[in-house]
């Protein structure tokens, strides 16, 4: 249950911050535009939009980071498998859980280094240029995104042994078309 | 030495298997760790600045945009007005592909969503015309190709961020190769079609030609939309990603209604999953690279070379065998973003351009798509055509040699890339 509620969380945060920095990034065109046209000059230049790059940014840092937990569960990470798949099958398995273990071990790092970076720029009171935001927050993402990516390293790895089955990303699948099938493309 | 321990340990992890991100991430840490006394915070402090640039964002912009048009509307009235064009001639449905993804190349960033967009719907129509399989799939997944050489393009902006030079001028410095790319593959598909007498298509009229346009002119008007509005200045190549994201929505939503809204999730989803890798790939080779900068090895190689008296024509010649065999074994942005920011020091000393060598390193990317084991392109197209991946590289032979021909034109006249963006002033 709290699996499934994280599950989803975690594709609509990362789906939300992708359209919403779209949007803002197209008003912030739009308005630089308006501005300059006399007739909408007025009502353009009581919006101050200088905010809308930074926040940019940050929304795509936390969408990247919470995206790379999202990707070890949809397997998109992909590596170079050109040893890996001559291997034989103790080894294959070994190898396989090795990647996922030191994956597992490398956000953690990451998000320990993080956190203590984090609650160090906490003290410093440091705040971010256009928004006066709290620097802090915002590099909450590093911590926050690692350890769920451990997380799903891990749970990765947990269904590995038990299953033998690793999530994959179907390279020949790209979104929004749906291919005909083999046979089908050869009628 | 170090450069030794950082490569074999690099090597070590990466022939694991394990995600190209986690093995440059974990050779970092390693070293740091155990062989020098960096302070930790600096490493930290690049972990979180490495992809805090704007023109970065550029790159999930794209991938929204190119999502957005995949869906078969756009695709499809770009091959119409391509097969009205080019019908006629000897393979004409097979030419038809190759223009529809030019076209396409220069709305979308990305060569495999190329191959699938144009692709999956040629490939079925070729086979019903009496094409042999695998002379369309290596038609296509070559031509697909082109996805990152016509701008925009994913692979240029992610060399641009990690040498500082500019996107715009990069992506008006792929025109012309782009256009030159398109015309070769053509003339060798039509070489090969007239050599098999491959079926025509009757010659579309002029009505069919301006109709089948309007048809595919939204889809086209993009094109003006990215590369005009970078050029002109009223955008700058991040702010041209996210309009034409917003556009790409409108018009696979409420022009051409080939979306409904409530697909929508699922694509801001998915391109999410795809740039969230990316962006993981970069902030860890901008790891690697602090470390190799901070060992002073990018340096250290320039001045072998310099000491060495290296011709710049010798080493061209090396970078592009090196790109090559590389491109075999991985996927194009982890090269470009690891050997860039290695290879910049020594164009400076050696007086190579750096616009002249992204344009170089593209499309050695290219040419590592369509060449096993690890061809992206190669996967989507056998995907589609239902080929072996050993009877695909055999059938993108001819198409594969006209491309190896091309980067020889690219690596020594460089004036192929520098000649549009010096003659618009932009350099």
């Amino acid at each position: 249950m709290f699996l499934r509620v994280l599950d989803r969380l975690e594709e609509w945060i990362i789906a939300s911050l992708v359209a919403a920095a779209t949007l803002i990034i197209f008003a912030a065109v739009v308005h630089r535009h308006a501005s300059t046209v006399p007739f909408l000059q007025n009502y353009a230049l009581r919006l101050n939009m200088a905010w809308a790059q930074e926040l940019c940014i940050y929304m795509f840092i936390w969408m990247a980071k919470f995206g790379a937990a999202y990707g070890v569960r949809t397997g998109i990470h992909v590596g170079v498998d050109l040893v890996l798949t001559r291997l034989r099958a103790p080894w294959h398995g070994r190898v396989v859980l090795f990647g996922l273990l030191a994956g597992a071990l490398f956000t953690a790092v990451i998000a320990s280094l993080g956190a203590h970076f984090v609650w160090r720029i906490a003290g410093t009171g440091q705040v971010s240029a256009d928004m006066e935001l709290p620097m802090w927050i915002v590099y909450l993402a590093v911590p926050c995104g690692s350890s769920l990516m451990c997380f799903r390293f891990l749970q990765v790895a947990l269904a590995f042994v038990r299953t033998g089955h690793l999530p994959s990303h179907d390279q020949a699948q790209v979104e929004g078309v749906d291919l005909p099938g083999p046979q089908e493309a050869g009628r | 030495m170090s450069a030794a321990i950082i490569f074999g340990l690099w090597f070590a992890l990466l022939f694991t298997g394990m995600p190209i991100s986690i093995s440059l991430g974990l050779t970092v840490l390693t070293y740091f760790f155990t062989l020098s006394s960096v302070p930790m915070e600096s490493v930290a402090l690049k972990l979180f600045t490495g992809i805090e640039k704007f023109e970065i964002m550029a790159i999930p912009f794209f991938i929204l945009a190119g999502n957005f048009l995949t869906h078969g509307g756009v695709a499809r009235r770009m091959i119409d007005f391509a097969t009205s064009l080019v019908g006629h001639l000897h393979g004409g449905l097979a030419l038809g592909g190759v223009v529809a993804c030019a076209l396409f190349a220069a709305v979308s960033g990305s060569s495999p969503a190329t191959v699938v967009a144009i692709g999956a719907i040629v490939l079925p129509a070729m086979l019903r015309q009496g094409y042999p399989r695998t002379f369309g799939a290596g038609v296509i997944s070559t031509s697909g190709a082109l996805g990152i050489l016509i701008p925009p393009s994913i692979v240029m902006v992610m060399y641009a961020v990690s040498t500082n030079t500019s996107v715009g001028r990069l992506f008006v410095a792929g025109v012309v190769p782009g256009l030159l790319l398109a015309t070769m593959l053509g003339v060798v598909t039509w070489y090969l079609a007239w050599r098999n007498d491959y079926p025509r298509l009757p010659r579309a009229s002029l009505a069919d030609i301006v109709r089948s346009f309007r048809a595919s002119f939204w889809g086209l008007m993009l094109i003006v939309v990215v590369i005009g509005g970078i050029y002109s200045g009223v955008f700058t190549p991040t702010e041209a990603a996210a309009m034409s994201a917003v556009y790409a929505f409108v018009v696979a939503v409420y022009v051409y209604g080939d979306l409904t809204l409530a697909q929508v999730p699922k694509v801001l989803l998915a391109s999410a999953n795809m740039s969230a890798m990316l962006l993981y790939i970069i902030t860890n080779a901008v790891l690697f690279s602090f470390l190799l900068t901070f060992e002073n090895i990018p340096q250290t190689m320039a001045e072998w070379f310099v000491h060495h008296d290296m011709a710049p024509w010798v080493f061209l010649l090396g970078i592009n065998l090196i790109l090559l065999v590389a491109g075999c074994v991985m996927e194009p942005s982890s090269i470009v973003l690891i050997m860039a920011p290695l290879m910049f020091p020594i164009l400076l000393r050696l007086g190579i351009d750096p616009i002249h060598f992204g344009i170089l390193m593209t499309v050695n990317m290219e040419i590592g798509m369509v060449t096993p084991p690890v061809g992206l392109n190669l996967y989507v197209a056998s995907g589609i055509s239902g080929l072996g991946l050993s009877e695909l590289s055999r059938a993108v032979l001819p198409w594969l040699l006209t491309m190896l021909v091309f980067l020889g034109l690219v690596t020594y006249l460089p004036q192929i890339s520098l000649w549009l963006p010096r003659t618009l002033g932009m350099m």
